[in-house]
């Protein structure tokens, strides 16, 4: 009877998971979510898409058989997990990145950001991101080559210049609607917002993420984007070009969401995205770099076990 | 302590694998990460360091008895640094280029605390010529490791080894190798590797 | 007691006064060297900067140290000094020359630097610092990104490293206008 009432009272934060093997569930769920974001990757940029999300995908699987043999664990490449970071990290990728690096950086998702810690559910980062974080280290002249997308009339030019980039170092703004379909150059999966839009209101139908975390994230970068847009329109780009450019939408409906490195509470999620947008506007306009998805998502993950630990609801009628 | 019965080949060897400053000890990590980005640097290191606790732990166990307990430390500072003293002023007017190179770790070799951990847990307490083995024994395994470290980074970093081109034009250099996090990558890397195969012969632990 | 403090002190004391005179016999010997290291160094980073020049002349005019290129007849082949300014990461010195009608620069090399490894550090790498060799800086020094230079007073940038390229154009700038100015005073004072 004790046990029962136990299992019935149990009082804890989201998500509330109620079925068993839950995880391939999900992890199959945000698979079809990304379907879109690779479908524009593959119709902007072309085959080369499909070879390095493929290449990303079979590192990061090949990485984490070798890591879970080696350590005598049960192998659970099926349960998808590993895909994703696969997929998440080659949809951060510029199209032109050799496919040797790009096998780098998914064994390095896999190995520092994943078993290193312990595995699914122990690492402290986003994993599709150290592996980026790796890459952007290693190789920080060939990650920030761009090429323009097939669909752009321009013969002449090798490389462009990202939304971002062009922004920042040279003062351009790129029409809304190029950056809405992502008719710019820009990594694989940054490019189209309404390609990712589409797979976010799919996980957000189905369940898998709530509306707190994506929309924390973006409207803090509407906010910080804004205030300073406010201050000085010449001098800054107004908030809507911020959430359309470079990675902030992959960020906010596919990374801060992610279940292992963000806070479980109502109030840890807000405050994680509020800090991750406030982080992308001050990188992307005071940083070195052009892009601040990236690093703001990674430094919210490493406050997150605080974040969890000083916003756990207290529990009924427990005593100071 | 059963140190006399010891083969003196021990005192020799222990520092190459079983007790290695770096790999086991993981003692005088700001020298094995600060300056290891070429090989030729961490074999300029390593150099240096053996000279000094080879040098220091000799003269210490030499007046071992002449020192009395209370100002033991300093003396051993007092050594050491002079020593130490002596190799940063070797290397600038010897090699001025690795002098640059090292910059101010040499004379941070003084707060290593592989040397004053030699003088104090071993030369203090030992023959001279046990001391001066243990030493060079220690100081040589340290070498190795910085060689290693080096050779990894630079062949990853800067596509060479002791400044010869290894590799193509096709060869695009890790940069974040030759940067810090690269060191902490590498040296993780070689002593989970050296962990992992010490734990398979099932290492019998040594008492200290 | 008194014994033991007595021989504490006499212990430190002999320590210490062996290790310094250690110090001062081996620092006699290799301060020499040393100092010859430097001039060997600064020798030869005039002679890349300025070409032509088998000597120089030393000249300060308040506070810059200035080195004036002398070439086989004794004629003045250009001027050297060296520029500073903050880079990345830390501070950048470069030996910079200056042709002898002060209207464009003859070289550049850099002597010290701590841009990181693989990007700034490649402002030591001759392909960037022969392009300082005839380039004018008036108005200024300026760089672009990603094309050839085009006009006299441009270099090229390091791909990833503008910053630093940034730097060394700045430093030079600023510096070389100094110089310039010391120089002309001279000129028509004389």
């Amino acid at each position: 009877m004790a046990e029962a009432k136990k299992d019935i009272l149990v009082v804890s934060s989201s998500p509330h998971l109620r079925r068993e093997e839950n995880i391939p569930k999900i992890m199959h769920n945000v698979i079809v979510a990304l379907v879109p974001a690779m479908a524009a990757s593959l119709y902007f940029f072309g085959l080369r898409a499909i070879l390095l999300i493929l290449t990303s995908v079979l590192s990061c699987l090949a990485t984490e058989y070798v890591f879970q043999k080696a350590r005598g664990k049960e192998i659970t490449l099926a349960d998808g997990s590993a895909i994703i970071t696969g997929i998440l990290l080659a949809l951060t990728l510029p199209p032109s990145f050799p496919l040797w690096a790009t096998a780098i950086g998914g064994i390095s998702a896999m190995a520092l950001g994943k078993h290193i810690f312990g595995g699914l559910g122990y690492n402290i980062f986003n994993p599709a991101l150290v592996g980026r974080a790796f890459l952007q280290a290693a190789f920080p002249v060939t990650i920030t080559t761009w090429t323009p997308p097939l669909t752009m009339a321009s013969v002449d030019t090798v490389t462009t210049a990202t939304p971002l980039a062009l922004m920042k170092f040279e003062g351009k703004i790129t029409p809304y609607l190029d950056l809405f379909f992502g008719n710019i150059s820009g990594s694989l999966g940054e490019t189209s917002a309404l390609a990712i839009l589409i797979g976010g209101l799919y996980l957000r139908y189905k369940g898998i993420i709530n509306w707190r975390q994506p929309l924390s994230y973006l409207l803090s970068i509407l906010l910080f984007g804004g205030l300073f847009w406010l201050i000085s329109p010449s001098r800054y780009p107004d908030p809507l070009f911020h959430i359309l450019a470079g990675g902030a939408m992959l960020g906010a409906f596919f990374m801060v969401t992610d279940y292992v490195t963000t806070p479980v509470t109502p109030l840890g999620q807000w405050i994680f995205g509020i800090g991750g947008g406030f982080l992308v506007i001050i990188i992307r306009l005071f940083g070195g770099l052009p892009e601040g998805v990236m690093y703001s998502i990674l430094l919210m993950n490493a406050i997150t076990p605080l974040l969890n630990r000083y916003t756990r609801p207290k529990v009924f009628g427990e005593l100071e | 302590m059963a140190a006399k019965e010891l083969p003196l080949s021990k005192d020799f060897f222990k520092g190459f694998w079983k007790e290695n400053p770096v790999t086991v000890q993981l003692l005088g990590l700001c020298p094995t990460l600060a300056v290891t980005n070429t090989a030729i640097n961490g074999f300029a290191m390593g150099m240096a360091t053996t000279f000094v606790v080879v040098s220091a732990s000799t003269l210490v166990s030499i007046i071992k008895r002449l020192v009395p307990r209370q100002v033991r430390i300093a003396t051993y500072i007092v050594i050491i640094a002079s020593f130490v003293t002596m190799a940063d002023l070797f290397l600038a007017a010897q090699f001025p280029a690795i002098s640059k190179a090292l910059g101010p770790y040499v004379p941070l070799i003084v707060v290593n605390c592989l040397i004053l951990g030699r003088s104090e847990a071993y030369a203090s307490k030992h023959p001279v010529h046990r001391a001066f083995l243990d030493a060079l024994g220690m100081g040589l395994g340290f070498t190795w490791v910085l060689v290693l470290l080096g050779i990894i980074r630079e062949v990853l970093g800067f596509g060479s080894i002791f400044s010869l081109k290894m590799f193509g034009d096709w060869f695009t250099p890790w940069i974040v190798m030759i940067l810090p996090p690269g060191a902490f990558f590498t040296l993780g890397i070689i002593v989970g590797v050296i962990n992992y195969i010490t734990g398979k012969e099932g290492s019998e632990t040594t008492c200290h | 007691m008194n014994n033991k403090i007595l021989k504490m002190v006499i212990v430190l004391t002999v320590t210490g006064i062996f290790s310094g005179g250690i110090l001062a016999t081996v620092y006699r010997v290799a301060e020499p060297r040393i100092e010859e290291n430097r001039l060997k160094e600064l020798k030869e980073a005039i002679f890349i900067v300025l070409p032509d020049t088998v000597d120089y002349k030393e000249i300060e005019r308040n506070g810059t140290v200035l080195y004036m290129g002398l070439d086989k007849e004794g004629n003045t082949t250009g001027y050297a000094f060296v520029s500073e300014g903050p880079g990345f990461q830390g501070k950048i010195r470069m030996m910079v020359g200056l042709n002898k009608d002060l209207k464009h620069l003859t070289g550049m090399k850099v002597l010290e630097q701590v841009e990181t490894p693989g990007l700034g550090n490649r402002i030591a790498e001759e392909d960037f610092q022969n392009q300082f060799k005839g380039l004018q800086f008036e108005p200024e020094i300026e760089y672009v990104k990603n094309k050839k230079p085009e006009k006299p007073n441009e270099i090229q940038a390091i791909t990833g490293a503008t910053i630093s390229s940034r730097a060394v154009a700045r430093a030079i700038t600023k510096d070389v206008k100094r110089v310039v100015k010391i120089l002309k005073e001279e000129g028509s004072g004389s």
